[in-house]
């Protein structure tokens, strides 16, 4: 045991030492009494107190308790400054809180492990090929792949026979799991219907990542077969179904109408490996062949067997001592010669995926990759404003101590040594950021739910921040380092003086001003004049790409109209009758007062990705790798298709400029018809008038089928809000000329609030069918909103950082100023009574901040240009330079600091020359 | 006329590791035993005493114990720890080093 170590441990049993050395003394002194007598003992013992204190000095607390002095002292010299520790404070609280906000969702998004057994050893499979190749061996998807700019395109997603083959490879992995997420199913528990998103897992999946059952039991290689029966419900979801995880398991539920048991309930933490998802159950892997047998066009039986459809995320966990780098090594080769096997011609051939393995103890990297770059943003953000508030306090500070150099002068002059003063003055900065950092926890505190809530409405992730040990450790730390930021250069400057002097200097008289070009104090104002100025012109980007979103034209009207979605075959209904089951809900909605047309739509139109396949003139190719299937496929060139019917343009309110709506006319067994949009006619016939043209529709299963067009529509948004409209090709409904319309979204277009209309929406199909749910039910502008929440959630953010960071920089040189004209008091007064009229006199104090302003600007203009180009990607429609938000930014920053310093300027034009003399 | 001698700097540390080499004892007796066996040249004072004793107890080189003296009384005792041990033979050959150097200065007729 080491001697610090002990030390600190009699620490804690401080109270028993001091009771056994009193024990201790008397019984030595008992025992001289013995020999020499009473007197002569306690004579020969002295001073029993001295004794004590030396001894006690030797138990090593001497620092605890110049440290307690140090701290009592420090809380004594705040509380004689109120205002200027309730300011510090505040700041300080405003600066750590928003730290510690963000913080936590870096935490949660890119820092935090899997709630699951040995996290360290799981190991993510992706691959990675050269990016944007149009030809590949990955010809199917269902999942997302990313670009990367070093590796280009990372997917995570593999063919079923992919995990058959690396499978075979024991030695690496003690288990290798795949999983994959479901559709949205209907979950029908005692009568009651409701939509929900789970994850079908393979028979490995709870064995490898170490999870043990709440209740019951979960999903083991067994289960996993056709006809499968068993489900796993998530903790959250059988307590909302059930009340109790323990009542759960042996229930019997039904999912897309059909029978499923309970068979067990994971763990509260426990939400899969995508630390962005919540899965609500989890269904063994081929319990997909029933509940959803096709997926676009691709049957069941065909996904598992295809080799070039991508769909299966993979996990692993590694056998014990095998590292990342061996397993990479053994499976590469095994991968890179199955996927070679696979392709089908060179072009293929010449840019194969190569295996990518990458350690999988914070589970699938999607919304990192989605969050990374924001939130590293914001995190900067928070950082620099903590800058500013320390430059602040610091600044306050140097103020102070040059009021307290007496004070350190005597205590230099009677043996303080240099280091002993500085650490004192470290003690005061350190509690001062201790009280900061305790009052933004409690910021914190309340702004993580509320940025939580805030970010739900806008995202599919789920995120998981709060405020955990984790956090809070490093708020500590920051804390800590905060304090000693900010005290550091005030306690060094404070205690280099040349001790003589000062002491001679009258109580009352003017320190002497140094004559350096800039002093310290001045370069901090610069420097948080530079870095809020970068703020405020990061928060203009935000807020004009906000805004360019906000109001770009997307080509139909958002006001008014309630969209939501049904999904009849899922509960039940044979495909046969869907069409005269949704066509019943339309009549007796429209019957409701107050909705003024109501249309159908196989898919809404923003936020839902969209159907898409090549639909070409007559005569033309067909192009080689249009986009086919339901999905978010970019290009606005590529073919987008919608199936609606005869009331969508009235409702969506999207003008036809040429030929005619769909109406009655289009029915199974009539002429095909088609109604393309501006977009698609300047892609496919270079902006030549279509009507009558015939085109070729070649559909999911590419069956081509003739059509002719009867119309042309204005350009409107779909799938989602980008900079060009999409081509897009409608197709009536009641032709079946696209995919089955399985799932149905209704359009109402209402008079006044279209969210009055959800009760009378919600009887009306609870009556017609009790096992159909409603689902998304909302406006159109809340769906769009919803749609660029992301955007949203971060202009609002970076707005009111900024003026946080703004105010926090104006309060400093407000307090800075103030100080400096008290300080000059007797200067000014002197200058007036020479005749200087009161304007010169602000117009001298306002210079003064105006030169500090300008090279503040001149330094923080090229830092703001060159920020806004490393956030270029977080906008939209607006260059990352782009001279109107720098221009505003630097317009801001002028006003805000002239506002700043007037008051102190104008306190000075009102000093009475009189009064300032007579005080010197 | 006073015979005592003042005690060198640090060699106090010595004399009480010393003084437990034969087994435990408590403060009392310590100081005792080295008065007594420098035939009284050296007295320990007490305000000396009992810091040194903690400091060699912080040090992990002497450990402290209740026991019940001789005389039937509750005392603290002291006993050498084997890191005190190490300690004593260390600082004794410091000492006798020192010793022997100014022994040999003192000895010397030498001119320099």
């Amino acid at each position: 045991m080491n001697t610090n170590l002990r030390k600190l441990l009699w620490l804690f049993e401080r109270r028993r030492r001091e009771g056994e050395l009193a024990d201790e003394l008397a019984f030595h002194l008992a025992e001289e009494t013995k020999e020499r007598g009473y007197d002569a003992a306690r004579r020969e013992l002295g001073n029993v107190a001295l004794i004590k204190e030396d001894t006690r000095a030797m138990w090593g607390w001497a620092w605890i308790e110049q440290l307690l002095q140090d701290v009592r002292y420090a809380a004594r010299t705040m509380r004689k400054n109120p205002a200027f520790t309730v300011l510090a404070t505040l700041s300080l609280a405003l600066g750590i809180g928003a730290n510690t906000a963000i913080y936590s969702f870096m935490d949660a998004v890119i820092v935090r492990w899997l709630p699951v057994r040995d996290p360290r050893s799981l190991a993510l499979l992706q691959w990675h090929s050269k990016s944007r190749t149009e030809e590949s061996v990955v010809q199917g998807v269902s999942g997302h792949f990313d670009d990367d700019p070093k590796l280009g395109r990372v997917g995570g997603i593999f063919p079923y026979p992919a995990f058959e083959e690396l499978r075979k490879s024991t030695k690496v992995f003690s288990a290798l799991f795949v999983y994959h997420p479901s559709r949205k199913l209907t979950v029908m528990i005692g009568g009651e219907a409701e939509v929900a998103g789970g994850e079908y897992v393979s028979g490995d999946y709870f064995r490898g990542l170490g999870v043990t059952p709440e209740a019951g039991r979960l999903i083991v290689a067994e289960d996993d077969r056709v006809g499968t029966d068993v489900v796993v419900l998530s903790s959250g979801f059988a307590l909302r179904r059930f009340g109790d995880v323990a009542r759960a398991p042996g229930q019997k539920i039904y999912l897309n109408n059909l029978p499923f048991r309970v068979a067990g309930v994971t763990p509260p933490g426990f939400y899969g490996v995508d630390s962005g998802s919540a899965p609500e159950f989890y269904l063994p892997l081929h319990a997909d062949m029933s509940l959803e047998p096709r997926d676009g066009g691709t049957l069941a039986q065909g996904r598992y067997l295809d080799r070039q459809y991508y769909w299966m995320e993979m996990m692993g966990r590694l056998r014990p001592g095998v590292t990342i780098k061996e397993a990479q090594g053994q499976l590469a080769p095994l991968f890179e010669n199955w996927v070679a096997s696979t392709a089908e011609n060179d072009a293929q051939r010449s840019d194969l995926p190569k295996f990518l393995l990458s350690e999988g103890a914070r589970g699938g990297d999607r919304m990192r990759r989605n969050y990374e770059e924001p939130l590293v943003t914001l995190m900067i953000m928070v950082a620099l404003i903590l800058a500013i508030a320390c430059a602040n306090i610091a600044n306050l500070l140097l103020a102070r101590s040059t009021a307290r150099r007496r004070e350190i002068a005597v205590r230099l002059s009677i043996g303080a040594r240099r280091g002993r003063v500085i650490r004192q003055l470290l003690t005061e900065s350190v509690l001062l950021a201790s009280m900061g950092g305790a009052a933004g926890v409690l910021v914190a505190y309340w702004s993580v739910p509320l940025l939580r809530a805030m970010l739900a409405s806008g995202t599919s992730f789920v995120m998981r921040a709060e405020l955990n040990w984790h956090v809070l450790a490093a708020t500590g730390v920051l804390t800590i380092i905060t304090g000693v930021l900010f005290g550091l250069a005030p306690a060094l400057q404070a205690t280099r003086v040349d001790v003589m002097p000062v002491l001679k200097e009258s109580r009352t008289a003017e320190p002497r001003v140094r004559r350096l070009p800039v002093s310290l104090s001045q370069t901090l104002i610069i420097a948080q004049i530079a870095i809020s100025l970068v703020l405020v012109a990061a928060a203009g980007l935000f807020v004009r790409t906000l805004s360019k979103l906000q109001s770009l034209d997307v080509g139909f009207t958002r006001d008014n109209v309630l969209v939501f979605k049904l999904n009849a075959k899922q509960a039940g209904h044979r495909r046969g009758e869907l069409p005269s089951f949704y066509r019943e809900i339309q009549h007796r909605l429209s019957a409701i007062p107050g909705v003024i047309s109501v249309a159908e739509a196989d898919s809404p139109l923003i936020g839902d990705g969209a159907w898409g396949w090549a639909v070409v003139p007559v005569g033309k190719p067909k192009p080689e790798h249009a986009p086919t299937g339901h999905g978010s496929f970019g290009g606005w060139e590529n073919t987008h298709v919608l199936q609606a019917d005869s009331h969508f343009f009235s409702t969506m309110k999207i003008p036809l400029i040429a030929g005619r709506g769909f109406d009655e006319r289009d029915r199974v067994g009539s002429t095909p018809v088609a109604i393309v949009n501006e977009a698609w006619v300047k892609a496919n016939l270079a902006g030549r008038n279509p009507v009558g043209d015939h085109v070729v529709n070649f559909g999911m299963d590419d069956k081509p089928v003739e059509m002719e067009v009867v119309g042309v529509a204005k350009n409107a948004m779909y799938n989602r809000i980008e900079e060009n409209f999409p081509a897009t090709v409608y197709l009536p409904l009641d032709q079946n000329l696209g995919a089955p319309a399985d799932e149905m979204t209704f359009l109402l277009r209402t008079a006044g609030d279209p969210l009055k209309y959800a009760r009378s929406v919600r009887e009306i199909v609870h009556d017609a069918d009790v096992r159909v749910p409603v689902t998304d039910l909302a406006s159109q502008e809340q769906r769009i909103e919803q749609h660029i929440g992301d955007e949203i959630l971060f202009a609002r953010l970076s707005a009111g950082f900024a003026m946080l960071a703004l105010s926090i920089a104006c309060v400093g040189l407000y307090g800075t100023m103030s100080y400096m004209v008290a300080r000059r008091t007797g200067e000014i007064g002197i200058r007036m009574a020479l005749g200087v009229p009161r304007g010169r006199v602000v117009w001298m104090i306002l210079r003064q901040v105006a030169i500090l302003a300008a090279v503040g600007l001149a330094i923080g203009l090229p830092m703001a240009y060159a920020a806004s180009r490393l956030v270029g990607s977080l906008l939209f429609g607006i260059k990352p330079g782009d001279p109107a938000s720098i221009v505003i930014a630097v317009a801001t920053m002028l006003i805000a600091v002239i506002a700043a310093a007037y008051a102190p300027a104008y306190r000075a034009s009102r000093i009475d020359p009189l009064i300032a003399l007579r005080s010197e | 006329m006073n015979r005592k001698l003042d005690l060198l700097q640090g060699t106090l540390d010595l004399l009480i590791l010393r003084t437990l080499l034969p087994g435990p004892a408590h403060g009392h007796a310590i100081a005792k035993h080295i008065q007594r066996t420098s035939e009284e040249l050296l007295q320990v004072e007490t305000g000396s005493l009992y810091p040194a004793l903690h400091r060699l107890e912080a040090n992990g080189w002497v450990e402290a114990n209740w026991d019940v003296s001789d005389k039937g009384k509750r005392a603290r005792y002291y006993k050498l720890t084997r890191e005190g041990r190490k300690q004593l033979s260390s600082e004794r050959s410091k000492w006798d080093a020192f010793a022997r150097a100014m022994g040999l200065i003192l000895a010397t007729n030498e001119r320099p």
